[in-house]
């Protein structure tokens, strides 16, 4: 069953007076419980791609570009609906974490909920969502840091923590961009084998943006972007991937 | 929910919105007691002028009303009216001993008693044995404390005791500023380098008038000053002068008085019985009534003048009807309430102009509050443009985040506004002691009882003024947080993300 599949995605950007396109019609499709790596050179459009899919931002007007989520057009959705979607049925990961740094690790968390349920609503689930923040913290090891603030964790602590906001609500789509791209290999490989585990465990489709063909390898497919256009994963440069893995 | 959190968050431990809250803090303080001294200032002042006045007059120049004690008799007994007094007021001079000591002035004919029931005449007299030297009178120099009792009796009847004929003389009391002698220093009471008091005479001098208005004569006479009035009100304390009312009636031709024939002939003798040759005496056609120009009413507890305004009105008219021709006309005399007269009018209006100019410039002034709140969320937005990028990410909408900043904004100026309004109560309650303080720690007088004829500041704040200025407060932090809010709302989350 897909999820969401994007057609013909395109977005320009424009720079004083010139238009730089960096997605020139770009494909995608993702079945539910899949994991698909977008591959690319830095400044292909990754992180572009990414933030359409989420309804974080909106592709060209006029360019036939479609995103539909579960078979719903993300562009027929009032500004009120992409806000809830992004809300309970995305989960986004950043390369730089993306705390708020006021917040303790625990509230960082439970940010989504506070903000899907609203001032009263939440009162009433505080007890429910903490228990849920709490569990999840706990699956990925940070039980001892519920009421640090970012400032004082290590990278891969942040980064942990933003995945648990990411998956916090339980979304259909987690959207990863680079998510290990800050962390040494090993912290970065501790994320990874958390993503992983998620997978396996709930299905949890999701999409991962990364540059580095090792990691793109753990993904159940693999895409690339070239030139604004998405290029299947198995047409992988073998200069490209020499180069990077070296 | 989240807003909540953060407005907590980013409130605590930052210098910003301490500042903003000071600026707050500040703004609102320098209005309310700005506002709250000039008003008690105002307020004091009418205060002491409507002792003076009575609530009412009713009025009727040159002429007079004959039969006033009548009206006075059916006014009094109508229960909105406590009491009521008939003064006469016209123009007249008044010269001191002193060369160079005539002046105009204004003078009023009371009836001691029934004047003091209308107006408080009594609590007025400046002369008048005190218990207590004032606070800042340490070597108790003030006269007050050693003038007798009687003094006050005299200045209350207009009258005083004459010790050559060994009778009550009409006399005089004089505003407080009238004479130009009287100085009031910096402790706040009067010293006198020249007082009047107790045999010194003063010449004044009133011209009667026809019913037209022609000057028919001129009437002088030697006055002893019984004792002097302040009320505060400076043009009435400067160029007033009481005289006992039948002194003034007299010589103002307007005592009751009987009238002759017109054609009477002065040098027609006739013989009486026994045949003596007398000069005849003419024969009384009419007896003219005594009469006055005003009549002050007080109005009874919880009446208010605009009330008693229009009864008496009501009573005057029945009281035309009744003398039926023999009184002013109902339709032409005049009934005005305190505020209505026109001295009370231009002065009010004066000194509501000058705090309206006040206001506004203090208002200009904490528009900077506003100010200073929009520069700081400004900043603040600026510095938390990637939360706010994550925030949208997460799922919050334009609408909650505009409300963090806002509500940031109300945070803000209801915590400064509070703070203001206790410092304003603070120092506008303690006015005073901080006032002398200052004056002896650093020679600061602010209030200089030399000007202002009150030794004590105004030390009130009216409720409603206090909530008016803490609602400014709280809106002009809501208006400067606005525009920050709704630019944080605009922001394009990806670029926000992005922002470094
Ligand atoms: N707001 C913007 N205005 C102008 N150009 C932009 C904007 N956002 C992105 N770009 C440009 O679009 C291109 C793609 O950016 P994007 O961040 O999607 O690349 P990326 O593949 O994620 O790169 P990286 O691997 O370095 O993260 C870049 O050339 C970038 O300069
Ligand atoms: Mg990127």
């Amino acid at each position: 069953m897909t999820l969401i599949s994007a057609h013909n995605l395109t977005k320009t950007y424009r720079l004083g007076r010139v238009d730089v396109p960096v997605l020139r019609g770009v494909d995608v499709n993702v079945e539910r419980g899949e994991w698909l790596a977008v591959l690319g050179a830095s400044g292909s459009g990754k992180s572009t791609l990414l933030h359409l899919l989420g309804g974080l931002d909106r592709p060209d007007k006029g360019s036939g570009s479609t995103i539909e989520f579960e078979g719903r057009s993300l562009a027929d959705m009032s500004a009120r609906e992409l806000d809830r979607h992004r809300n309970t049925r995305v989960g986004f990961v950043f390369q730089f974490y993306h705390l708020l740094p006021e917040l303790t690790v625990l509230e960082n968390t439970a940010l989504g909920s506070m903000i899907r349920y609203g001032r009263i609503g939440y009162r009433m689930k505080a007890g429910e969502v903490r228990k849920r923040a709490n569990e999840i913290l706990t699956e990925f090891g940070l039980e001892h840091r519920l009421r640090h603030r970012p400032a004082e964790l290590s990278g891969g602590e942040r980064q942990r923590t933003a995945l648990a906001r990411a998956l916090m609500n339980a979304p259909d789509l987690l959207l990863a961009d680079e998510p290990t791209g800050n962390l040494d290999r090993k912290t970065g490989d501790r994320i990874l084998e958390s993503i992983e585990r998620f997978h396996k465990e709930h299905g949890q489709t999701i999409i991962m943006v990364t540059h580095d063909p090792l990691i793109a390898e753990r993904a159940d497919r693999c895409i690339r972007l070239v030139d604004g256009l998405a290029v299947d994963g198995a047409d992988v440069d073998a200069e490209d991937h020499v180069a990077l893995s070296s | 929910m989240y807003q909540t959190l953060l407005t907590r968050r980013y409130l605590i431990g930052r210098v910003m919105p301490l500042l903003a809250i000071l600026a707050v803090v500040l703004c609102t303080a320098m209005v309310l007691i700005v506002w709250s001294v000039m008003a008690g200032f105002l307020n004091m002042l009418l205060a002491q002028g409507r002792a003076l006045m009575g609530d009412v007059v009713v009025n009727w120049p040159v002429e007079g009303i004959p039969y006033y004690q009548q009206l006075i008799e059916d006014l009094e007994n109508d229960p909105l009216c406590e009491a009521a007094a008939p003064t006469i007021e016209a123009p007249g001079l008044m010269a001191l001993p002193e060369p160079g000591g005539t002046r105009l002035v204004q003078i009023v004919g009371v009836d001691g008693p029934s004047y003091d029931r209308v107006t408080n005449f009594n609590e007025l007299l400046w002369w008048q044995p005190i218990d207590e030297a004032l606070p800042k009178d340490t070597d108790e120099r003030d006269l007050r404390l050693r003038v007798p009792e009687q003094m006050r009796t005299e200045g209350l009847t207009l009258r005083e005791f004459d010790p050559e004929t060994e009778e009550l003389r009409s006399a005089v009391v004089t505003g407080v500023w009238v004479s130009g002698f009287n100085r009031r220093n910096r402790a706040g009471f009067i010293d006198s380098y020249y007082t009047f008091f107790p045999t010194e005479e003063v010449t004044v001098s009133v011209l009667p008038l026809s019913d037209r208005g022609a000057v028919i004569d001129v009437a002088a006479r030697r006055f002893p000053v019984a004792n002097e009035f302040q009320t505060g009100l400076y043009d009435a304390d400067a160029n007033s002068v009481l005289i006992e009312l039948g002194a003034l009636q007299e010589m103002l031709h307007m005592d009751a008085a009987e009238r002759i024939e017109d054609d009477f002939d002065y040098l027609a003798v006739t013989e009486d019985d026994d045949g003596e040759e007398n000069f005849a005496q003419p024969t009384v056609v009419a007896e003219d009534p005594a009469r006055v120009t005003s009549i002050l009413l007080r109005a009874a507890e919880g009446v208010t003048p605009a009330q008693l305004r229009d009864r008496a009105k009501a009573i005057y008219a029945e009281f035309d009807m009744k003398m039926d021709g023999e009184v002013p006309p109902s339709d032409f005399v005049k009934v005005e309430t305190w505020e209505e007269r026109p001295a009370v009018r231009t002065f009010i209006g004066a000194v509501k102009k000058e705090m309206a100019l006040l206001l506004s410039l203090f208002g200009f002034i904490s528009m900077t509050a506003a100010f200073l709140v929009c520069a700081i969320f400004w900043a603040m937005v600026s510095e938390k443009t990637r939360d706010i990028g994550i925030l949208r990410a997460v799922g919050a909408s334009k609408g909650g985040v505009a409300w963090l900043f806002l509500r940031y904004g109300l945070v803000i100026g209801f915590v400064g506004s509070m703070f203001g309004l206790a410092v304003s109560y603070a120092i506008v309650l303690n006015i005073n002691p901080i006032h002398e303080w200052l004056g002896q720690a650093l020679g600061i007088y602010v209030w200089d009882p030399e000007i202002y004829h009150f030794t004590r500041i105004p030390s009130e704040i009216e409720p409603l003024k206090a909530s008016y200025v803490f609602i400014g407060g709280v809106l002009f932090s809501l208006i400067g947080a606005a525009i920050p809010a709704i630019n944080a709302s605009r922001l394009d989350p990806v670029r926000a993300l992005r922002f470094e």
